[in-house]
């Protein structure tokens, strides 16, 4: 079932069944691609940073592009006091980058169009965060589920609001991305479907269609891994600066 | 020496046009991204809520009353999410 728009999807398992204690740890299409985009991620800044000239090759010129985007959001959205979380933000920000570029590729598999991948990453950066805010913060982090200047009527209602806000972060989070790159995956493929049954008289149209989708995937995959990188920034800040 | 400042101020003007391009085109980017964001935080919410409500109706077993009332809390917190962003995109704008 070629034509299946959804089979792009599919997990399948490369190589032998591996079972440790009841769970299984096969070695996947979505491993395999995981490690693709990671060695693709290692392979340009290894390049990259080779050879540190003053006037910077193409490839350096790169790496020192990505290197100095993230310092900037990492800065602007959450302050000096986040340096020491560069290396997180940024391994995650191009992580997430190749893999959803590794997926534009045809017959490739999108990592990060599988819930599973992005809710991971999206709670494991919840936990950090909140972990975090409490190491800094001690007891006094439990502020930020109670705003200043709510009147003592209101603040048990408020502090439900607004511990349920905080709560849908992961979800927001993880569902953005995963819909993001499902959606628009299915979508080529359900146009690419379309000019093979319309044929050379017909076919035109979504083919034209395609191509453009093709180009407005280039941005989402940019986009949503800007995204991801921007509002993990700004959980950040939230932990590190309580002002509420 | 006037060949290096010639070379001086046509860098000057190549990289004065650069950054207004980058301006406009970051500004863009920006946007898009928030668009992005918005859609999922009302959704998000209201899912929390509920899931909230109805694990705690099943442990009351006060079925169907809480998941009700968390379901409009869960809105309540997904229409606060929005406001907050659109708050943030606001602060970015200036």
């Amino acid at each position: 079932m070629a034509t299946n728009p959804m089979h792009q999807f599919q997990v399948y398992k490369i190589g032998p069944e591996i079972e440790i204690s009841g769970v299984n740890l096969s070695f996947t299409n979505a491993s395999l691609f995981m490690l693709i985009s990671a060695a693709l991620v290692t392979l340009l800044l290894l390049l990259g940073t080779r050879e540190k000239k003053l006037v910077p090759s193409k490839i350096q010129l790169i790496s020192e592009m990505l290197y100095n985007f993230i310092a900037k959001m990492i800065s602007d959205t959450a302050g000096k006091k986040a340096k020491p979380f560069f290396p997180f933000i940024f391994s995650l920000f191009i992580f997430i980058l190749f893999c959803n570029m590794v997926g534009m590729l045809p017959y490739s598999f999108t990592v990060t169009s599988h819930i599973i991948v992005t809710l991971t990453f999206a709670i494991f950066i919840f936990i950090g965060v909140t972990i975090l805010g409490f190491v800094i913060h001690g007891f006094k982090y439990l502020k930020i589920f109670v705003p200043s200047g709510v009147p003592i009527v209101l603040l048990p209602i408020i502090t439900i609001i607004e511990i349920i806000s905080y709560l849908s972060r992961p979800i927001s989070l993880s569902v953005r991305l995963f819909a993001n790159m499902m959606a628009g995956h299915t979508m080529l493929k359900v146009f690419g479907g379309f000019v093979i049954s319309l044929g050379i008289v017909g076919g035109w149209l979504p083919l034209s269609f395609s191509v453009a989708l093709t180009g407005l995937e280039i941005l989402v995959a940019f986009l949503q891994a800007y995204v991801f990188a921007i509002l993990t920034c700004i959980y950040l800040n939230d932990a590190l600066n309580l002002h509420h | 020496m006037s060949e290096l400042d010639d070379l001086k101020t046509r860098l000057k003007i190549a990289k004065a046009k650069l950054q207004k391009k980058n301006e406009n085109g970051k500004k863009k980017g920006v946007f898009l991204g928030n668009a992005f964001k918005i859609g999922t935080e009302f959704v998000a919410a209201i899912a929390v809520g509920t899931i909230i409500g109805f694990i705690l109706d099943n442990w009351f077993d006060t079925k169907p009353i809480l998941i009700i009332i968390f379901f409009i809390f869960g809105a309540a917190a997904g229409i606060m999410n929005i406001f907050r962003a659109a708050k943030k995109m606001q602060n970015l704008e200036d």
